[in-house]
């Protein structure tokens, strides 16, 4: 087992790195100290020089999206840190926080220097309870030693963070939901454009980052974009944290260079699958990413190769099923997440959602038509790309890639009416009863619910 | 100017300018896209995902009512591409999933935009087997807005209209994903005198108004077109009739007056006329009040006024053609100028202008302008349309100042700067001062001063009621524009008072704003009407002095009982008892009835054809949705009928004579340039320590709103007092606690709210609110001095208003 270069997680082993003492030992603030001594539009051009793509999901270039923002507006300039990470199987950014939040906070003042912002947010996930405490007292540290305040770091570029933390909604984590709900809005996305570079917080320009690409910020800064870009493959260098869970030896988070076969992962870093079974189905990137199968084990994770596959990386968040997982159920559950989770706004997501949900969960139950898989087809085909905003393209890809490589095992369901797997459902040879109806979902109405905060913290 | 843009849609070429939404683009070319969401008055929302369009070169369908032009752009509708018509369906589909199949009673069945486009876009069939989400039904959420969830899209029309348009935010969507629903805060009414409109934008029958539920159906409905009668905003309106009965008022769009909106008064307070109180007979006192025809009392009247001095209060119900001919009756035939429609008696060239030049500032001059300095005026109670034109100029950017005793709902867009009632002219004389002498933006009147010079002709002076209680203070705010290049307009309440005004319903204006003094204005007059009374006669309180003194013989009460609607209560009443005969012209006697000698029955404003006049100055025709019940006639008819039982007639019995004699002495005039007296003035003198002072709410006790039970059920205050925590500390009352205002005409105790909304010193009480009339405490203005004083909560039996101090 090679072993590879880690630049976020390099300091994991190190639990000192929690504190500021422990973070400028291993180095840290360099990066910030540097960025200072240049104009903001040289830590601009080191960014995009170094060829970093945002690690959130869409893999745009983070210097670009830097350049975007305009200086002449009158109008102050916002950084925000989008630590909402709330998709299925990922736990990428919340372990980067835990462990080393000032590695975070590092990136953020750069970010914020570059663009000639002197007020940052950091989105937290409304259920992060633990790492959001973390960053409160690294925030206190940070300007306990001057790092953040008046005069960053002795110079006199002055920076504010606000620590905000979210209300646990999935939605929050696009970015211009995340921005109305920064606001004090519901968090629900908005038009674009205006982008949010040119009016995003308060119709400022606003950056808005993932965790994960601000914590390579300050690596960046301080070793050079020529030695960034020299790792991984050229369109997309650097490496990557792979969040692996489900079915495997060893899940954890593992730094990676980007480009890094599917099986390396698996079988050098997380041990392969659990109990030696056989592999059946993954994600390469969360719930919204299409699953894949067995047969793309040596597909190079980096943004072009999974899209090549018919995938796409996403946020490295990798769910391994094995050959005892039944592949409807667990589709049934990730439809069932992005149902939960939309936000309502528009009709397609708010309902299809709904729908699709409600036909996965009757197939599992054993009360599958065999035109519900034509049916799903189609639905899949009138959601895909017809919200307004990428959520509901998430929910289609358990839909899609399950009638794409598992189709057999959604006939089996319907023809045996019953889950070959867990064996629930009427079976053969009995009538289909109708279903029994579901509770319909019930809402505090005008006045009548109260959730005592106990619960909203449980 | 921006450069047009030509796109092609549905292979038609079309140029638009740039910023144009596709949606609105195929609309000129009269392409029906199905939307939900979108409206033409609200920011686009993209939610409802109906208006798919294909865009040459892109491979996602964009929903048109997000997407702007593009020059060179190809657009594919429904119309020619199969695949946005596949779409469209597909969304229907998802739309129809929840909602109920109740079309057969649900109100809006027969004009619902969503079973309309079901039917001309839908799919027809649904392959969706489970069932359907319920939910209970209706939720009120307020008294007259009633909420039905399981019809509801969640097109967020609604709460998007009061976001953007009213910023009344009672309703929010709550929840989300297929849960999401419409819902009102815990404990929370939908106190917004604006919520009717999220009922007629509600493309579903979710929200539905509660006196119409189950009422009627589209079908049953005779509409007519016509113009609200309740206040001087002239909201154009859809009058629906049912078997004779007014059922429902709605909103006409006109981007010149109303955009697509209007008030919760215009909208729910229809039922006055059908009231049992309406009397429709002319009525004689004999023995009694008896039923006589209308022959003999204008005979019975004529008598009266030939032997007898007249005088004439006028109320603010009158259209515009009633205006005039009471104008010219009383000049030319009655020969007098004791005549008058107001309650505040301003005075000053002010009101010359208005009378003479209409339409200085518009609606759309409101809206485009850069600064608007509101003086002396509650623009969302008295004029609330306004108030909605206001913010949308708050919205494009404009800079709003408001100056007037007490906070008004412009608080969240607005600086207010909070004067003492009577110190308006103070302050205004103050903002002008800094002008002259570059006063640093750091104080109100500086910012005032400042904004009003930037914006020059693309300013707008607004100035209220609440100006015409100081003799000058209309005066200096005119000036004050005057100065600075600000268009200018002095602001009626009352529907009717603009047209009155325009025709010399004044003892001292004669028809477009020719002063009765001026030998050459009034020949102007006299060369079409004959010889008129030379010298100005009284005001509304004049004439009520004069007739409590017994120097008046005849009384006409048109549209007017001053026992309620004249700020000296006690006076109006001796008035009343000591004119020798009262003549009513009105749809009711009310509290008249003791004192009525002649009842002429009016037609109701849903009954009449004729004009009226916006605050603007802009006179719109209204039309009948019904004839007059019973006997009822329009009052230029009863005031024709009077003028020829005198003998010589009025010179017109049609409203299209009455209209072409009027139209040359109404056309608009200069006025020519006088210095008015107030920088002799100087700042005015207060002698009591604390001012009381009152204007009417939206939702008063006032006789056109009777009947409407559910909007005074939401809108109608208990009576209250406001007082600045200074006042109220040094009285010892406390917010919430009981009060005792003691004024030299009475006294009462009422309920205090004690907070910032006042400005020091003054004490604000709503006029007309049941259980208190406000003119009980005045002496003849709508401001006075007042002592303060803690008050134990008033019994039961105790009214709360104890007259007769002084």
């Amino acid at each position: 087992m090679s072993e590879p270069t880690r630049i976020v997680t390099a300091h994991f082993d190190d639990p000192s790195v929690v504190s500021y003492e422990g973070y400028v030992r291993a180095g840290g603030y360099e990066g910030l100290r540097r960025a200072l001594q240049l104009a903001p539009e040289e830590v601009i051009a080191e960014v995009k020089a170094s060829g970093l793509r945002g690690r959130g999901g869409a893999g745009f270039p983070t210097g670009l999206k830097w350049s975007f923002v305009p200086q002449d507006t009158g109008k102050p300039t916002y950084v925000v840190a989008n630590f909402d990470e709330s998709e299925p199987g990922t736990f990428g950014n919340r372990e980067l926080v835990e462990r080393e939040p000032h590695q975070l906070l590092e990136g953020i003042a750069i970010a914020a220097y570059a663009i000639r912002s002197h007020l940052a947010f950091i989105y937290c996930r409304g259920e992060f309870l633990w790492p959001g405490s973390v960053l409160q007292r690294a925030l206190a540290e940070a300007y306990e030693h001057g790092v953040l305040g008046e005069r960053v770091l002795g110079s006199d570029y002055r920076l504010d963070v606000v620590l905000h933390r979210g209300a646990g909604a999935y939605i929050c984590g696009e970015e211009t939901a995340l921005l109305s709900s920064l606001e004090g809005e519901r968090g629900q996305p908005r038009q674009r454009p205006p982008f949010p570079a040119i009016e995003g917080l308060y119709a400022s320009p606003t950056v808005i980052n993932n965790v994960e690409t601000l914590c390579f910020v300050p690596h960046i800064l301080r070793n050079g974009a020529a030695w960034f870009a020299a790792i991984g493959p050229e369109r997309s260098p650097g490496t990557k944290v792979f969040s692996i869970s489900g079915k495997v030896e060893r899940p954890g988070n593992y730094e990676l260079p980007m480009g890094t076969p599917f099986r390396v992962l698996l079988e050098e870093h997380a041990g392969g699958v659990l109990g030696g079974r056989a592999l059946k189905a993954w994600t390469p990137g969360g719930s919204s990413t299409p699953m894949l199968t067995a047969e793309h084990l040596d597909v190079p994770l980096d943004f072009e190769s999974l899209q090549q596959a018919g995938s796409m990386l996403g946020t490295g968040a990798v769910m391994v099923m094995d050959e005892t997982d039944c592949i409807v159920d667990a589709a049934r559950r990730m439809v069932r997440f992005y149902a939960h989770e939309s936000c309502g706004k528009c009709t397609p997501c708010r309902e299809g959602t709904w729908w699709v949900k409600r036909i996965f969960e009757r197939i599992e139950a054993g009360y599958g038509r065999p035109e519900d898989l034509p049916l799903l087809e189609d639905l899949a085909g009138n959601m895909l790309f017809r919200g307004f905003c990428p959520l509901l393209d998430g929910a289609v890809s358990p839909i899609r890639s399950s009638l794409r490589y598992f189709r057999e095992e959604l006939e089996r369901h319907i023809a045996e009416r019953r889950c070959p797997f867990s064996g629930r459902g009427p079976g053969l040879g009995t009538e289909p009863e109708p279903e029994p109806e579901p509770a319909a979902p019930s809402r505090p109405g005008p006045g009548r619910v109260t959730i005592p905060l106990s619960e909203v913290l449980r | 100017m921006t450069e047009p843009v030509t796109l092609t849609i549905d292979g038609r070429e079309i140029t638009v300018p740039a910023g144009t939404l596709v949606i609105r683009a195929a609309e000129q070319l009269g392409i029906e896209i199905p939307r939900f969401c979108d409206h033409p008055f609200l920011a686009p929302a993209g939610a409802c995902r109906q208006c798919y369009v294909e865009i040459e070169g892109q491979a996602k369908l964009f929903t048109s009512c997000t997407t702007t032009v593009a020059p060179g752009m190809v657009v594919r509708t429904q119309v020619t591409s199969e695949l946005v018509r596949r779409a469209q369906e597909a969304n229907l589909e998802f739309l129809l999933l929840n909602h109920p199949l109740d079309c057969p009673v649900c109100d809006r069945g027969g004009e619902c935009p969503l079973q309309d486009q079901a039917l001309a876009f839908g799919p027809g069939e649904s392959r969706y087997v489970e069932p359907k989400r319920t939910y209970e039904k209706p939720v009120p959420l307020s008294p007259r807005v009633n909420l039905d969830r399981e019809r509801c899209v969640l097109c967020a029309r609604c709460t998007r209209v009061c976001d953007e348009i009213s910023g009344d935010r009672f309703i929010e969507m709550f929840a989300r994903g297929a849960g999401q629903v419409v819902s009102i805060a815990a404990g929370e009414d939908f106190r917004s005198p604006f919520s009717g409109n999220t009922i007629q934008i509600c493309p579903v029958g979710a929200l539905t108004a509660t006196p119409y539920r189950f009422v009627a159906r589209p079908f049953d409905l005779s509409s007519t077109d016509s113009v609200c009668a309740h206040c001087a905003a002239g909201c154009n309106v859809r009058i629906d009739v049912r078997r004779g009965k007014v059922v429902r008022v709605l909103a006409r769009d006109n981007v010149e007056v109303n955009d697509a909106w209007t008030c919760d008064k215009g909208r729910f307070a229809f039922s006055a006329p059908d009231r049992p109180e309406r009397v429709t007979t002319p009525l004689l006192r004999g023995r009694g009040l008896e039923p006589v025809s209308f022959d003999e009392v204008l005979a019975e009247v004529a008598g009266w006024c030939r032997t007898g001095r007249v005088g004439i209060l006028a109320g603010g119900r009158l259209l515009d053609e009633d205006a005039y001919a009471l104008s010219k009756l009383a000049r030319t035939v009655l020969r007098t100028n004791d005549l008058d429609h107001r309650r505040a008696f301003h005075g000053g060239r002010a009101e010359e202008l208005a009378a003479a030049r209409p339409m200085s500032v518009t609606y759309r001059d409101v809206e485009r302008a850069e600064a608007i300095l509101v003086a002396g005026l509650d623009a969302e109670q008295e004029l609330p349309i306004l108030h909605l034109r206001i913010r949308k100029a708050a919205r494009r950017g404009a800079k709003v100042f408001v100056l007037h005793a007490r906070r008004t709902r412009l608080h969240d867009v607005a600086e207010h700067v909070l004067v003492r009632p009577g110190h308006e002219a103070y302050a205004l004389e103050r903002v002008r001062e800094a002008l002259e002498a570059g006063v640093p933006e750091g104080t109100p009147e500086g910012r005032i001063a400042a904004a009003l010079a930037a914006a020059g002709e693309r300013a707008v002076v607004l100035a209220g009621p609440r100006l015409c209680e100081h003799p000058l203070a209309a005066d200096v705010a005119l000036a004050l524009a005057e100065r600075t290049g600000a268009r200018f307009a002095l602001l009626a309440r009352r529907a009717g008072d603009p047209g009155a005004l325009r025709a010399g319903v004044h003892p001292a204006l004669l028809p477009g704003g020719r002063r009765v003094a001026d030998a050459a204005e009034r020949a102007e007059v006299e060369a079409v009407w004959g010889e008129v009374p030379t010298t100005p006669g009284r005001d509304a309180m004049g004439i009520c002095r004069a007739a409590a003194a017994r120097e008046l013989d005849v009384l006409f009460l048109v549209g007017v009982d001053p026992l309620r609607d004249l700020p000296d209560a006690a006076l109006a009443r001796r008035a009343l008892e000591n004119a020798r005969a009262k003549v009513v012209i009105s749809l009711e006697l009310g509290a008249l009835e003791p004192y009525a000698d002649a009842f002429l029955p009016a037609a109701a404003a849903a009954e009449r054809e004729g004009h009226l006049s916006t605050w603007e100055g802009r006179p719109q025709p209204l039309r009948p949705a019904r004839p007059p019940l019973g006997l009822a006639r329009p009052d230029w008819q009863i005031l024709v009928g009077l003028a020829e039982a005198m003998g010589p007639g009025l010179g017109f019995d049609s409203l299209e004579a009455l209209r072409a004699e009027a139209a040359p002495l109404l056309a608009p005039r200069e006025v020519p340039l006088r210095s008015t007296a107030w920088a002799a003035a100087g700042p005015p003198q207060w002698i009591a320590e604390r001012v009381l002072f009152t204007y009417p709410l939206l939702v008063d006790e006032g006789r056109l709103s009777e009947g409407a039970t559910e909007l005074k059920a939401a809108l109608e205050e208990e009576p209250f007092a406001e007082l600045h925590p200074e006042d109220a500390e040094a009285v010892g009352v406390r917010d919430g606690g009981w009060v005792r205002l003691r004024t030299a005409a009475g006294e009462a105790v009422v309920r205090a709210r004690v907070g910032g909304t006042v400005a020091a010193g003054a004490v604000f009480v709503p006029f007309n609110q049941p259980g208190l009339a406000a003119n009980e405490l005045l002496t003849g203005g709508f401001t006075v001095g007042v002592e303060l004083q803690a008050a134990a909560e008033p019994s039961d039996a105790e009214p709360a208003a104890v007259e007769g101090v002084a």
